[in-house]
């Protein structure tokens, strides 16, 4: 079925992202080289001449800057089901983006073909956005700037031959059928990706970078009772990082197949929550994150607010939630998937304090917004690929811990609703409304976790839910999960976290 | 057109060259430009070029599939070698082949007329002067609507583009297929800002193959401003069970979760609750699914599905009684051995969905309803394709003696989507003019959760 183009200015969340391409063993692992730079683009042609054309070309009509963006991907994917690992796919990325910059407007074009004739092509396209008459200065020469390390890598995935990952998924495959035998049928998957970019400012500062992704995935079905009492239930399990091979230790993969087990079997003892209205919702640490992500975080990435059109908008330094409330966007994480050591305009990753003790410190910057502002870039200039331009987007999102006990937040409830896991969330960020999917949770009565419940979705309005978040626990957990966040028809992965919090009072879609 | 089928063909033959037994190669190429316009001025102008190639290898017995931008000829033979390489590590998988060549027969021979020649022809200060005309629209009418509201207009926001593409594939047992295909796109944005800081969006958009069917300018400005305007002061709504109208626009979503289940990999994995459901009572007598891939100038028209078999106009849900699973050809084999009978593969893909109508416009429903609530989105929200269970955030407006009245938001729709169907009471005569034609429809006994 076909679908309209995307609205800009809403943003969404999936706890599933698209499973990744293929092999690619010309790929920047695979063949051992450690080329940085300009060096690891040359073997597609790219040369200092280019660079210096293009950027001279796509500022021929002035601009107040430009940059390049080149971009060679490679992903890997290897996927069990019906008890074979008998499926695998690629994929290769290639090409550069070329934008732009005057004031707030953009010209971008992209080219997959690195010729120099298409490169140029496409900064004359990305040109035309500047009408000025005269061309802006280009550099005299390029230097490549130095950034941290965040995500260093112990075993290389493509080091990994393809016969000692097929073991991993079939042992999986086996415990999970094992754990019950109501379980009907498991699928396993393992996705590797390695994106190395370039990004060339037209002041001749270059960045340089390699990003890994792993991301592994199971989802479980189990059938329950017979005839016309026959139940289905499926359910799923996913984590992810930036990092190698290294990262599927023993624990990882016990835990993941743990969860997808029993997050598949805990749905035959549940129901969508027998209770509607509003109503206090704790939400347990980790994933809960995503309330974050969908009441606050997108209202406030700086675009939407320099163009007022989120409800933040005018409202920097202004008390949004009660004291002791702390959200910060944070691209340090060390392997993390939200982690970045630059941004894709070619800014630091960096953490950024959004809310400080309940007061709005600060918006997510790309470069557009931060002149805009008077500000720094926060490093949260994002892009899905060379094929898109970037915009403040989030990275690893999380509130920090408070003070209350866990168990005296859920004891404090006499008549609500407990939130475990989710799958994915929405706003509306000029509104303010938002959702979040609950997928497994429990009922809280008279302060005890009671009857299970599941597939109930929350909605509220983030400043209000902000205002209602009245208690913060002291346990802090970050969710691993694969994570992937859309918007302006682009997706990135992101990260999360949370204590377990109260909020208040909270509209629960269950039914009556 | 041939350069690219030809160029499919000689990838076919090279993957054959170094050791698969079968292939199926595909090839695509397509320029996209727009521009984005916002509060007087350009925002964005994007102008791109793409190209890919994927493969579908079979390779001893074993299966798998890949892609790739990087076209130089180097790399695709390197890129072909390794993806060959990697499958030999799979296991096998008996029921992985190309389909029957018998079915790729059978191909209507009818020009769907998929491109608009005048693709060519549309220069940068025509999709401007259109972004631009149109926010002048908008924000006329914008002034009308907002007459005797508590709301002002704080950003208006226009997108003008155009995509022309050209794909050609190639199956090593016989099939070949070219297309080329264009289309257009107007869509806009309204931002108003209420007293509280609230700044409810408005939208509407136009997508077309040929840039002569685009609704008008007009008819955009109208759509968005009343969107927006009539979501100024949304108040929460009353937990209760309504009679429900859902808006046309919206249909589709309600729609999207009856379908899902239909699918080939749905069945085989267990995971369908319309697993034993073929000519059984699924929904309402009122609802009538036909999908008709040979529609002219549809958006998703085609001659064949992602199989190759040639495609036909079917019925899949008729009264409400199901009529066709959507089967591709490795599930229905997956499902062939697995069961003590063939599974025929019905062709896996949807293409453009006639839905039967009924004889009220929506003015006519929400009179016919009376007291009750028009649904006109969603927000988030997922279901359960087991066992049918969903909940959606929505808003929308009241409806009292038969008329639209204020705005409410933040309110759940939860129940089942199978038994939602069910409750399916009326069917309108207004199909939504943009992606899949859906009319509003009027389900009785929903579950609304809000305050």
């Amino acid at each position: 079925m076909s679908s309209h183009k995307q609205s800009k200015d809403q943003g969404g969340l999936s706890g599933f992202g698209r499973e990744a391409g293929s092999l690619a063993m010309s790929g920047p692992s695979a063949s051992g080289e450690r080329a940085e730079g300009l060096a690891y683009f040359a073997r597609f042609g790219v040369d200092e001449r280019m660079l210096r054309e293009a950027i001279a070309c796509a500022l021929t009509r002035g601009g107040d800057w430009a940059d390049l963006f080149f971009e060679h991907g490679v992903s890997q994917s290897i996927a069990l089901r019906d008890g074979a690992v008998n499926a695998a796919s690629s994929g290769v990325s290639l090409g550069v983006g070329i934008r732009v910059v005057s004031g707030h407007q953009t010209g971008y074009a992209y080219s997959e073909d690195l010729s120099r004739e298409a490169v140029l092509s496409a900064a004359r396209s990305a040109a035309l956005i500047a009408e000025g008459a005269q061309p802006s200065a280009t550099p005299q020469s390029f230097n490549l700037t130095p950034h941290s390390a965040r995500y260093p890598i112990e075993r290389e995935w493509m080091s990994v031959g393809v016969d000692q990952k097929i073991p991993i998924l079939q042992r999986l495959n086996r415990e999970a059928f094992d754990a019950d035998p109501r379980i009907q049928k498991v699928q396993v998957s393992m996705s590797h990706s390695d994106s190395v970019i370039f990004i060339v400012e037209s002041s001749g500062a270059t960045h340089f970078d390699r990003q890994p992704m792993t991301r592994m995935a199971m989802s479980v079905t189990a059938v329950q009772g017979e005839g016309d009492q026959v139940r289905r239930e499926s359910n799923s399990a996913n984590i992810a990082a930036r990092a190698g091979f290294e990262f599927l230790t023993e624990d990882r993969l016990t835990s993941l197949r743990q969860k997808a087990v029993e997050r598949t079997l805990f749905l035959f003892d549940a129901e969508i929550a027998p209770v509607t209205g509003e109503l206090p919702v704790v939400l347990g640490a980790g994933a809960a994150a995503i309330l974050l992500h969908e009441a606050i975080g997108h209202g406030m990435e700086a675009d939407f607010n320099r163009k007022d059109i989120s409800i933040y908008s005018e409202r920097v330094n202004q008390r949004i939630a009660p004291e002791g409330v702390t959200i910060i966007d944070d691209g340090t994480r060390q392997g993390d998937r939200g982690a970045i050591n630059v941004d894709d305009e070619g800014v630091d990753g960096q953490q950024t304090v959004l809310v400080e003790d309940g007061i709005l410190r600060s918006y997510m910057h790309d470069r557009i917004s931060a002149k805009h502002y008077g500000v720094a870039p926060t490093g949260n200039g994002r892009r899905e690929s060379f094929r898109h331009a970037p915009v403040p987007r989030m990275r690893s999102t999380y509130m920090t811990a408070g003070q209350h006990d866990p168990q005296d937040i859920i004891k404090s409830v006499k008549k609500g609703v407990y939130a475990e896991s989710f799958t994915n969330g929405q706003v509306m960020i000029g509104a303010g409304d938002f959702t979040f999917y609950i997928k497994t949770g429990y009922m809280i009565e008279d302060g005890r976790l009671t009857r299970p419940i599941k597939d109930t979705n929350i909605i509220g309005n983030g400043p209000d839910i902000l205002e209602r978040t009245d208690m913060v626990g002291s346990d802090f957990a970050f969710d691993h999960g694969g994570w992937v966040c859309g918007k302006d028809g682009q997706s990135v992965p992101v990260s999360l976290g949370m204590p377990t919090v109260r909020v208040a009072g909270i509209t629960v879609g269950g039914v009556s | 057109m041939s350069e690219l089928l030809d160029q499919a063909r000689r990838v076919a033959e090279q993957a054959l060259s170094l050791g698969a037994q079968e292939a199926k190669v595909s090839l695509s190429s397509s320029r996209g430009v727009s521009v984005e316009w916002r509060d007087g001025e350009i925002e964005r102008l994007q102008d791109h070029t793409d190209h890919g190639l994927s493969v579908s290898l079979f390779v001893d017995g074993r299966f798998s599939s890949h892609g790739t931008s990087d076209l130089r000829p180097d790399a695709v033979e390197a890129f072909l070698k390794d993806s060959i390489a990697l499958t030999r590590y799979l296991e096998e998988d008996a029921c992985r082949s190309l389909p029957d060549p018998a079915r790729y027969e059978g191909r209507a021979e009818v020009d769907l007329e998929l491109c608009d020649p005048s693709y060519r022809e549309v220069s940068a200060d025509q999709r401007r002067d259109e972004a631009s005309s149109l926010e002048e629209l908008i924000r006329a009418r914008a002034t009308e609507e907002l007459k005797g509201k508590e709301g002002e207009l704080t950003s208006v926001s226009c997108s003008v583009g155009d995509h022309y593409g050209r794909s050609a594939r190639v199956h090593t047992n016989g099939f070949e297929g070219a297309r080329e295909g264009s289309s257009f796109y107007v869509s806009a944005g309204l931002t108003l800002k209420e007293p509280n800081g609230k700044r409810p969006l408005g939208s509407a958009f136009t997508y077309r193959r040929h840039r002569a069917d685009l609704r008008s300018l007009d008819e955009l400005a109208l759509e968005v401003a009343q969107d927006a305007t009539q979501k100024l002061n949304a108040q929460k709504l009353q937990t209760g069970k309504y009679t429900v109208i859902v808006k046309a626009e919206k249909v589709g979503r309600l729609l999207g979760y009856l379908l899902a289940p239909l699918s080939g990999a749905a069945l085989q994995q267990k995971r369908s609750l319309f697993e034993d459901k073929l000519d059984a009572q699924i929904a309402s007598p009122l609802l009538t699914i036909r999908d008709n891939p040979h529609r002219h100038r549809g958006l998703s028209s085609a001659l064949w599905d992602r199989d190759g078999f040639a495609t036909a106009p079917r019925a899949i849900i008729e009264q409400g009684v199901l009529k066709t699973f959507l089967i591709d050809d490795y599930h229905a084999k997956k499902m062939s051995t697995e069961g003590s009978a063939p599974v025929w593969a019905t062709g896996a893909s949807l293409h453009n969905l006639e839905i039967e109508l009924g004889e009220l416009p929506l003015s006519g429903l929400v009179n016919e309803v009376g007291d009750g609530v028009l649904i006109d989105r969603f927000l988030g929200g997922n279901s359960n394709p087991s066992t049918g269970e969903l909940s959606l955030g929505c808003g929308g407006r009241l409806i009292r003696g038969g008329e639209l009245t204020e705005a409410v938001t933040e309110f759940n729709l939860s129940g089942r989507f199978d038994q939602l169907w069910s409750q399916l009471v009326m069917v309108g005569a207004d199909p939504y003019p943009e992606g899949q034609p859906c009319p509003s429809c009027v389900f009785e006994g929903v579950q609304l959760s809000g305050v």
